[in-house]
């Protein structure tokens, strides 16, 4: 009986609140502005064309990512001080989501690649390290997926999580001086889109950056919501066993 | 201090009696590296690229995959007859563990490339004598890199079921810094170039070995802890 009556109370608990509609809104409102931006009011670049239109999309899916990447190697620190399950929780939510939005680069990079430069994957520095921390997060969410779930599974994600961050200073030199020695096209940077072009076009990546900002929090407090209520129900099970 | 290097001995010891005695992964190990450098001879027309160019990328990748087993038998041969609850259970330093694996492993692989070596030079028709003060060098920080941040991945992995498949998938991304500054730095020292002109990369990879190091010592706690 007080079992059920705790499961009523959680549940109004975990249901996202008010700040949580006023983020989905929030974010609603933002990505629509966003795309009218990018589809509608932003031109058709003259060299590109149509197809520099990704870029809007390409380059604040980066940002989402390395953001994302390095909230998990803040949180995984502040795991190992305080060890609360709260930032594991944030780690691993947002290692999900980078992991998304790094495959979305990837998969957007060559889409703009192919027209523009001829070929679908150069070793530019820029690309090789985004390949290289895909790899090191798609680890990262294994070693996750193949530990059973408990405090050791956290404290050995936390420690990939900072070894894989502390990398990204690394494996950026390297392949910046290794593929500084192959003739590479020259990537369109947001500096460069900032200080070459139209205002309209650095507006439409600022608010297509401020919308992809806004999905990454409102994906972090959904997943960070289901992964509480995983531990509610476990706790809930773990205490219907022990009561009968 | 004195003692804390005294249980690095210690531990540096007891993994080299237990080599003397099976002797099976050194051999596994020196096995392994040949073959690969055969595949890659395989399917690399020497006749036709220059084998100071493909030659240290080959000596590096034998190096890392052969160590590879060498890591995933470091703590799994611990973890047989509850090897590691001992050393867990005996009044030493966490870090005293980490280093004596460490080192161990460092030293496995610097005698495996020393056998490597002659073999390489032999089947890639490089002339390896002339430059081996600074391949030597090029090889010693490079390796200790790769024992530093395997040893700890390793000690990691070595808890889960799935450890020979998971320790090269967290190992190799991370190995990237190392696999490409120390093959540029092969390259360099086999085609007659002074190290000095890529201090750059020397930088690079010494950076590499002091910041795993001193992250492994300071998350080894986490890790050895049941």
């Amino acid at each position: 009986m007080s079992a059920e009556h705790e499961l009523e109370e959680e549940e109004t608990g975990t249901r996202p609140g008010e700040g949580g509609q006023v983020l989905f809104w929030l974010t609603a409102v933002g990505f629509v502005g966003a795309l009218a931006a990018i589809f509608v009011f932003v031109p058709t670049e003259v060299t590109e064309g149509i197809v520099q239109r990704i870029m809007y999309f390409h380059v604040p899916c980066a940002w989402v990512a390395f953001f994302a990447f390095f909230i998990v190697f803040f949180c995984s620190v502040l795991f190992l001080w305080r060890r609360e399950r709260e930032w594991d929780i944030y780690a691993h939510a947002s290692a999900e989501i980078g992991m998304l939005f790094c495959s979305l680069v990837l998969i957007t990079g060559p889409i703009w690649a192919k027209p523009i430069w001829g070929v679908w994957w150069t070793w530019d520095p820029r690309l090789t390290l985004t390949l290289v921390l895909w790899l090191i997060y798609a680890a990262y969410l294994m070693l996750r997926l193949q530990t059973a779930e408990g405090s050791a599974r956290a404290k050995y994600c936390a420690v990939v999580g900072i070894v894989g961050a502390l990398d990204i200073p690394l494996i950026h030199f390297s392949v910046l001086w290794w593929g500084s020695q192959h003739p590479a096209p020259k990537i369109i940077t947001s500096e460069g889109l900032g200080s070459g072009i139209d205002t309209s076009m650095g507006i439409t990546l600022l608010v297509a950056l401020g919308a992809f900002t806004l999905v990454y929090f409102l994906l972090m407090s959904l997943r960070v919501n289901i992964e509480k209520m995983k531990d509610e129900i476990d706790r809930l099970k773990k205490q219907r066993l022990y009561s009968n | 201090m004195n003692s804390f290097f005294g249980q690095v001995r210690a531990i540096v010891w007891k993994d080299f009696l237990t080599e003397f005695k099976t002797r099976e992964l050194f051999s596994s190990m020196f096995v392994f590296a040949v073959l690969v450098i055969l595949i890659f001879i395989f399917s690399v027309d020497l006749s036709l690229v220059n084998s100071e160019e493909v030659g240290p990328g080959v000596l590096w990748v034998a190096v890392i995959f052969a160590g590879t087993l060498g890591l995933n038998r470091s703590f799994t041969l611990e973890k047989e007859n509850s090897g590691l609850q001992g050393l867990l259970l005996a009044p030493i330093d966490r870090a005293a563990i980490y280093f004596g694996k460490m080192l161990s492993n460092l030293i496995f692989f610097l005698v495996m490339e020393a056998f490597i070596l002659p073999v390489f030079m032999v089947f890639f028709n490089i002339d390896l004598l002339s430059n081996l003060g600074p391949l030597l060098l090029v090889l010693l920080i490079g390796t200790l890199g790769f024992s530093a941040l395997g040893t700890l991945l390793s000690s990691l992995s070595s808890n889960l079921k799935t450890r020979e498949i998971m320790l090269p998938l967290l190992l190799y991304p991370l190995m990237v810094p190392i696999a490409i500054g120390a093959v540029r730095l092969t390259e360099q020292v086999l085609t007659g170039g002074a190290l000095g002109d890529m201090m750059n990369w020397v930088g690079l990879i010494l950076c590499f070995d002091v910041i795993y190091l001193a992250v492994s010592i300071m998350t080894i706690d986490h890790i050895l802890e049941d």
